[in-house]
């Protein structure tokens, strides 16, 4: 069964599984016939996409027991059906329905995990970060090591204390921005625009003192 | 007592990025099923805002990962190509 969406010029095909009901929304949004049929099916993709996220982070919850991590799968799916199903209204159909729904227990699942694994951690929200020891040779490392010294002198003198705060936990200790965001009592949207901010001013700071960070583009952690 | 935090190379490099255009963490949320739809079907990326933000926040990034590789391995599908345009290239 497929269904499309119409974006500008291009037209995208949605693949949905082939007994997957038409009228999610319909079944979902009101009592009656199908209604407790959809939710169950809706809480089996959601647990599906629970489990399909904890399983990518099972390495980082070390020996935890399987029960409690299929305590934290069912949780991640049952905390996603309550948020999905207050947003049903902003389903536009532009993907299939299971994957608009995977997505809520995928978030949903990365956060219990990782609220799981920082419960006990406390995060250091003081200090700024130094460069490596610089190596004697070769040239490369003598210019990465500048470059490094350079980015920490910014951290320090052009960065506010908050976003110094921010940046240090989130780029150097890795702490994960929903744990920070709970810690620090706002939004992972929040921080991210620090986060922003505050490389939009490293990278000017850095290319008025003559370094070339340009094309410095990536994809990796944050 | 602080304890040290040295810049690692990958740590030099996110603090560097350009992550421009800027879109917000509840944007990319918005955007992110009708992103992994369209990597698989072929289609490129919703925006180039979305490249710039998957390649900027790994808490957004990692959940993209996720979404791509179970939707790919619904639809039986190689998620290798989509997963390296995931970020725009970046």
């Amino acid at each position: 069964m497929t269904a499309t969406s119409r974006d500008d010029a291009l037209v995208v095909t949605h693949q949905q599984s082939a007994d997957e009901p038409d009228d999610w929304i319909a079944l979902l949004s009101a009592p009656g016939p199908g209604h407790e049929e959809a939710l169950r099916r809706l809480h089996e993709l959601l647990l599906r996409a629970a489990r399909h996220r904890v399983t990518r982070m099972r390495y980082r919850l070390g020996d935890l027991d399987s029960a409690r991590v299929e305590e934290l799968i069912h949780q991640s799916a049952d905390e996603a059906m309550v948020s999905l199903l207050g947003k049903l209204a902003s389903f536009e159909g532009r993907s299939s329905f299971t994957t608009w729904a995977y997505k809520f227990a995928i978030v949903q699942a990365g956060v219990e995990v990782n609220r799981h694994i920082w419960r006990r951690r406390d995060i250091p929200l003081e200090g700024v970060p130094e460069p490596p020891t610089p190596a004697a040779s070769p040239e490369s490392i003598i210019e990465a090591a500048d470059l490094s010294a350079a980015v920490t002198a910014a951290i320090r003198d052009v960065l506010t204390a908050h976003q110094r705060r921010v940046v240090t936990a989130l780029v150097i200790d890795e702490v994960p921005v929903d744990v920070l965001a709970e810690r620090l009592g706002t939004s992972r949207n929040s921080l991210y625009k620090t986060l922003h901010d505050a490389r939009v001013r490293l990278r000017s700071e850095l290319t008025a003192a003559g370094y070339s960070v340009q094309n410095q583009r990536g994809g990796g952690s944050q | 007592m602080s304890r040290r935090r040295e810049l690692t190379p990958e740590a030099l490099r996110q603090l560097t990025l350009d992550a421009e255009p800027w879109l917000s963490c509840d944007d990319c949320f918005r955007l992110l099923d009708e992103h992994v739809e369209r990597l698989l079907a072929g289609a490129g990326s919703v925006s180039p805002a979305m490249g710039a933000h998957l390649a900027g926040c790994a808490a957004c990034r990692e959940e993209a990962e996720s979404l791509l590789l179970l939707v790919a391995a619904d639809r039986q599908l190689d998620p290798a190509e989509s997963l390296r345009q995931l970020s725009g290239g970046r």
